[in-house]
């Protein structure tokens, strides 16, 4: 029953968690109605460069499988870097409408990378992804739907009742977590998190198995 | 504790993205195109990836959205304009939403093509709109 007990507080509250956000409200979206989604490269505000490049590979994924087409991110990327359009915040300054017609897209996603570093301590580390997003109709220009999502993530230390040996665990853990912070899996997770949570994501699209049935 | 935690991991997924299977069979395409921005210089390897991703999504029919136009656009910046048409092709005719992009695509490959092994050449633009819609600086280099 001990063992039981925090897994059940844990379940339950996540669970109410969900609950407690308000719905986003999804009218423009679902009047708008895109069937494709253009991904173009994030903007970013860290201080790591390979941040957009690396959280580019990880968003056609979820959008795809929501029932999206999404076009393909490595090529949208260098069309966008022929066309003097290397940099990112160019981009997302320039009409929507003026970006979806080089490629055909009903809508475009934005994303800005907030936070992408890791704290140090003297023991621990906490590794931290923050992420803006927005969509925005090619047609209108307006913003069907926005969200930032944070997360983060501190290697877990399990106490072995020696501390000295928790020492040790810990010290390893701060040398591995800094040689390597590992971004993408966060990144991940906040894509799944924002993207599928009901009543933050985006409905599914033309192509989900939902909606095909 | 260990198992606990991994239990505890997939209650939570399950949770946010329920039990459904994948709708397309991706074969990791994520973490090949991080490898591809991790290590550019290993070009060929990425698009080995492309084509494998390609070859095992043709036997479920589950190819996902996109990766024919990327593996056309890497065998076009590799300098094999034919091939390049052909999955530029593919995408066109699986998804319509890539209409636009392709038929583009099609035509500056199918140029390049004509012209032959002359990459740096410039072509004239295929839209009347050059600042927007030139798309005719994607040279045939590779990364």
């Amino acid at each position: 029953m001990k063992k039981v007990f925090p897994l059940i507080l844990l379940l339950t509250s996540l669970l109410a968690g969900c609950v407690h956000i308000p719905p986003k409200d999804l009218n423009k979206f679902k009047a708008a109605n895109p069937s494709s989604i253009l991904i173009v490269p994030a903007v970013n505000e860290s201080v790591e460069v390979t941040a957009p490049d690396y959280y580019l590979s990880t968003v056609s994924v979820p959008l795809a499988e929501l029932g999206y087409y999404v076009f393909p991110v490595n090529l949208v990327k260098r069309i966008l870097e022929d066309e003097g359009l290397s940099d990112a915040s160019l981009v997302h300054s320039a009409p929507a409408g003026k970006i979806c017609n080089l490629f055909g897209s009903d809508s475009v996603l934005y994303v800005t990378i907030k936070e992408w570093n890791a704290k140090y301590l003297i023991l621990t580390t906490t590794v931290n992804v923050k992420l803006n997003y927005a969509i925005k109709d090619c047609k209108t220009g307006d913003i069907l739907w926005e969200h930032e999502q944070m997360m983060t993530y501190t290697p877990q230390n399990n106490s072995t009742g020696n501390p000295i040996a928790d020492l040790l665990v810990m010290a390893i853990n701060a040398a591995v977590t800094k040689a390597a912070p590992n971004y993408v899996p966060l990144a991940r997770q906040a894509n799944e998190l924002t993207f599928y949570t009901e009543g933050v994501g985006i409905p599914p699209g033309p192509y989900s198995l939902a909606r095909e049935k | 504790m260990t198992v606990q935690r991994l239990f505890l991991c997939s209650c939570a997924l399950f949770v946010v993205i329920g039990c459904a299977p994948p709708r397309y069979a991706w074969n990791n395409y994520d973490y090949k195109l991080y490898q591809h921005y991790k290590n550019p210089a290993e070009y060929d390897q990425f698009v080995e990836n492309l084509k494998e991703i390609i070859e095992d999504g043709e036997e479920t029919g589950k190819v996902p959205p996109g990766i024919y136009a990327e593996y056309g656009f890497a065998l076009y910046e590799k300098g094999n304009y034919q091939e390049a048409v052909k999955y530029f092709k593919l995408e066109n005719d699986k998804w319509p939403e890539s209409h636009v992009l392709m038929a583009k695509m099609i035509q500056n490959a199918q140029m390049r093509g004509k012209q032959g092994k002359q990459p740096n050449q410039a072509l004239a633009p295929i839209n009347p709109e050059p600042a927007n819609t030139d798309m005719s600086e994607a040279k045939g280099t590779s990364k």
